[in-house]
């Protein structure tokens, strides 16, 4: 039996760590289908609207100092975006999957 | 029937005069400045007043701030860990901020003021600028490493841009999560709603159809209470998961 007061205080602190755990996992509510995709479309859109923006505005900005360079940086930046959206899909997808592990060992 | 007008933007209470011009534009005392006004105190008065310290057992509404506390407590220490609750009044104050706007606008009849991208990107401006001007703080120009992941330096030149505009993308995605996910359950309430107005207007046995939408709406309005708390949730824990990597900068490989 645990008696002498070291043992008791490590014993305390594996009880909190455990308890912490348990409040954590409970608070994390579960993906919905619906909600994944919803989460998919957004990450792959933004991230397309977001490059050929930034490309659009560079483009724009070469323009006012006299440079022709439209539509090459929009072109290019369009399709780092579809890049970037891709990645954040892959990034989202990986932190679901996360999600759903953590579920999965709750039970 | 709109189903649209409930997110007009309009002075409220009648007042067609403009506050005051700002460079020639007029601005107005609109409904979404007196929802989120409201908002902020009643939210910021409850918190105050809710909270007696010795009280042996504590009210209805002093569990409630005390839940709120430890609920956002816990979420930062886990995303982030021990040094990201410094950070706690910000994150704090967003989640409640969100959370609040989101229950007042399932009162029938006010105004979501989260269903409008003006105010959701602001909030997620605000959240990705914090996490640039900490990380820049805390890493100094170290922070731009974020944005070079492991790869031969020729791929670098193709990545770099990727990951910018990765990152970039952040007050993008996390604005209209919360801004589409508001917009498109208050829509489906009013259409619900103009359902049991037409069946109920249109007379004999048809008006007692009215019944089914009816019930309907009840259950979205239920769905769309948990709705409301996730995506208070969902935009309080991403704010921390930014925060975490602009304070521990490990990069995603």
């Amino acid at each position: 039996m645990a008696q002498d007061p070291g043992e008791l205080r490590e014993l305390g602190k594996k009880l909190d760590e455990a308890q912490k755990r348990q409040v954590e996992r409970s608070t994390r509510p579960p993906p919905s289908q619906m909600g994944i995709a919803g989460r998919f479309a957004t990450e792959l859109v933004a991230a397309v609207v977001m490059g050929g923006g930034m490309g659009w505005g560079i483009d724009w900005l070469f323009g006012h100092f006299g440079f022709h360079t439209r539509p090459v940086f929009l072109v290019v930046f369009f399709f780092l975006g579809a890049g970037a959206g891709i990645l954040n899909v892959k990034r989202a997808a990986d932190e679901i999957n996360a999600q759903i592990a953590a579920g999965q060992n709750k039970e | 029937m709109n189903p649209m007008e409930q997110f007009t933007v309009k002075p409220a209470f009648g007042l067609d005069h403009p506050l005051f011009l700002l460079g020639g534009h007029p601005i107005y005392f609109t409904n979404q400045a007196f929802l989120m006004i409201l908002v902020v105190v009643l939210s910021a008065l409850f918190l105050t007043f809710a909270v007696k310290p010795g009280r042996l057992v504590p009210t209805r509404g002093q569990s409630m701030a005390e839940v709120s506390y430890e609920f956002v407590a816990n979420m930062i220490h886990s995303a982030t860990g021990e040094d990201g609750l410094k950070y706690f009044p910000f994150v704090f104050t967003l989640f409640i901020f969100v959370l609040a706007s989101n229950f007042f606008g399932m009162i029938p009849g006010s105004f979501t003021v989260t269903s409008q991208i003006a105010v959701t990107l602001a909030l997620a401006c605000l959240v990705v600028g914090l996490v640039i001007v900490v990380g820049f703080m805390k890493h100094g120009l170290g922070f731009l490493k974020l944005f070079v992941p492991h790869a031969p330096w020729y791929l670098l030149i193709l990545l770099i841009p990727i990951e910018v505009i990765s990152f970039l993308t952040r007050p993008i995605s996390l604005s209209v999560r919360l801004f589409a996910n508001m917009l498109a359950g208050h829509t489906m309430l009013a259409v619900f709603g103009g359902f049991v107005v037409s069946l109920g207007a249109a007379g004999g046995l048809i008006s007692g159809l009215a019944i089914a939408p009816m019930l309907l709406i009840v259950a979205i309005m239920l769905l769309e209470l948990l709705v409301a708390f996730l995506q208070a949730y969902v935009f309080a824990i991403l704010t921390c998961i930014y925060l975490n990597e602009a304070l521990h900068l490990h990069d995603h490989h």
